[in-house]
């Protein structure tokens, strides 16, 4: 019944080894405190699926304390064309990661935190290890006003998110994770969390918007680093164990072997888009050219983000019939990615004649489809 | 009435043949619907005509709370005993489906796209997941039947 018990077997954190032996005790209130080293999103998602996948979890719990530098992470079945705004994302060079648990779209940079509580499927308790954050935040400052909601979120002052959750439930471990608003750019998050997506149809999951407010904003001296330790320390308290925090490297393969692997499969186009559920687009624009503005009209299916079905709809001998349709034929089963459709539309562009005002036509066509993507 | 045994049995609205004895103890005719077996994990089983109706339990989906979004494989996929075949989301958390016998996917409950709530609402009938062949039957009879599976959901409430 147990998955890959071998690599359980071998699991081994050389650190580990130095913590004392309170932190085997055969009882179920074990636990352990590892901390990321990097802030690589892909990377710490990685850690996450690792510990998920190769960790006994029934003597021992983990508490896996993570940042990341700015990306913008969508739940297992979202749609990021629905959720963000991909081109400010790509101008800005935020990462863009999809992760495995459920739930709704979040914005990470370094002034958010990441808690991550592992179990076993039987102990996974939400509601408890957020009941965790709360005492550990109402030691550090007991006047702070913040609770937990039935969505599982945390609000400040009953109005703001400070903390939404999501969680992951497999075959016999199952993990809960939750962010944690320090001191994050408002500016960056609100901006990026809008997507001007309009046209778009889609079963996926979609999020719920919420008012947020940085607990710095509350009381300055709350930093990251102030957080993490009060957190760590309630957990250590309630797991009895030492307050001891194991820094963990993602790339080191020889503590985690297999990690990279992970690692590059979350950074694949497949995953990241691909695993979008179906969607149509059904929308139109104006394209301005010399006196006249034309509609077009497009409409798209799009199935493991590639485009099943296409049609454009513009005004006839706009441009050669045959032209258009070549376009739509080569951008059927094609990724909807604005780089494959650059490549696609100079290719097509090769076979035409050499004809200055037709190549214009083409590009505004091109550019409007690519910005579809 | 002319007809084998099971179009009897389905025209009197009798589903399932727990009531009239075990499906092994029956003669082996490929219209018998056997009946429900499952599995550790809370999914379910049952076979006609050689293909398999793939579920989860009414102790599973009240456990998971209201399905918002049902991820499932594509037709065609292969699954060995035991594979991950998709996810069911509730209250943001995704929830990982096995596959309880070996075999390749026929079907998808397409109307689960517009209403992953049926999963909650009829899991036993309209709120299936998957159909797919049995490529070993034999691993049907690792599962669980159903009076074993009620004691098996009483010891782990416990």
């Amino acid at each position: 019944m147990v998955l890959q018990s071998s690599l359980k077997n071998c699991f081994q954190l050389s650190c580990i080894l130095q913590v004392p032996k309170a932190g085997f005790r055969s009882t179920a209130s074990g636990g352990l405190i590892i901390q990321s080293t990097s802030n690589d999103v892909y990377q710490n998602l990685a850690v996450e699926d690792w510990i998920h996948d190769h960790m006994n979890l029934e003597k021992r719990q983990v508490l896996f304390l993570w940042r990341n530098s700015p990306a913008v992470v969508i739940g297992r079945h979202q749609n990021p064309w629905q959720e963000c705004n991909l081109r400010l994302l790509r101008q800005k060079n935020i990462k863009l990661a999809r992760r495995r648990s459920g739930g709704g779209t979040v914005y990470h940079d370094l002034g958010n935190i990441n808690l991550t509580f592992f179990t076993t499927r039987k102990k996974h308790e939400r509601m408890e290890n957020l009941k965790l954050v709360v005492k550990a935040l109402k030691a550090l400052r007991p006047q702070l006003d913040v609770h937990v909601t039935d969505r599982y979120d945390i609000l400040l002052d009953r109005q703001y998110k400070i903390s939404g959750t999501a969680a992951k439930l497999g075959r016999t471990a199952a993990y809960h994770h939750c962010t944690l608003l320090c001191s994050t750019d408002k500016f960056v998050l609100s901006s990026v969390l809008k997507s001007p997506y309009k046209g778009l149809k889609s079963n996926a999951t979609p999020s719920v918007p919420a008012s947020v407010k940085n607990l710095f904003e509350e009381d300055p001296s709350l930093t990251c680093e102030v957080l993490l330790d009060a957190i760590a320390e309630e957990y250590a308290t309630q797991h009895q164990i030492d307050h001891h925090i194991n820094l963990i490297n993602p790339a080191d393969e020889t503590v985690l072997p297999g990690i990279n692997n992970k690692a590059k499969e979350l950074q694949t186009w497949e995953w990241v888009y691909g695993k979008t559920p179906k969607f149509n687009v059904s929308t139109h624009f104006n394209i301005a050219y010399k006196d006249s503005v034309l509609d077009v009209k497009v409409d798209m299916d799009v199935k493991h983000g590639r485009i099943e079905v296409c049609n454009i709809d513009l005004p006839q001998q706009w441009l050669p019939p045959a032209l258009c349709s070549e376009l739509v034929k080569s951008l059927t089963g094609n990724k909807f990615c604005p780089n494959e459709t650059t490549v696609l539309v100079t290719t097509l562009l090769r076979t035409c004649p050499q004809d200055g005002d037709l190549q214009s036509r083409w590009n505004l066509l091109c550019e409007n489809m690519k910005m579809l993507m | 009435m002319t007809g084998n045994l099971s179009q009897v049995f389905r025209a009197l609205g009798l589903f399932g043949l727990k009531k009239f004895g075990s499906a092994s103890a029956a003669p082996v005719q490929h219209s018998y619907r056997s009946a429900r077996k499952f599995t550790d994990k809370h999914e379910w089983i049952s076979v006609e005509n050689s293909i398999g109706t793939v579920g989860i339990s009414n102790f599973a989906q009240e456990a998971l709370g209201d399905v918002v979004y049902c991820s499932l494989p594509e037709i065609g996929t292969k699954l060995s005993k035991h594979d991950e075949f998709g996810a069911l989301e509730s209250v943001k958390a995704a929830s990982e489906l096995y596959s309880p016998l070996s075999g390749e996917v026929t079907e998808i409950n397409d109307a689960l796209a517009d209403n992953p709530g049926l999963v909650n609402k009829s899991c036993y009938q309209d709120g299936w997941l998957i159909k797919m062949t049995v490529e070993n039957p034999a691993e049907l009879d690792e599962l669980m039947n159903e009076d074993a599976y009620e004691k098996y959901i009483k010891s782990i409430e416990d």
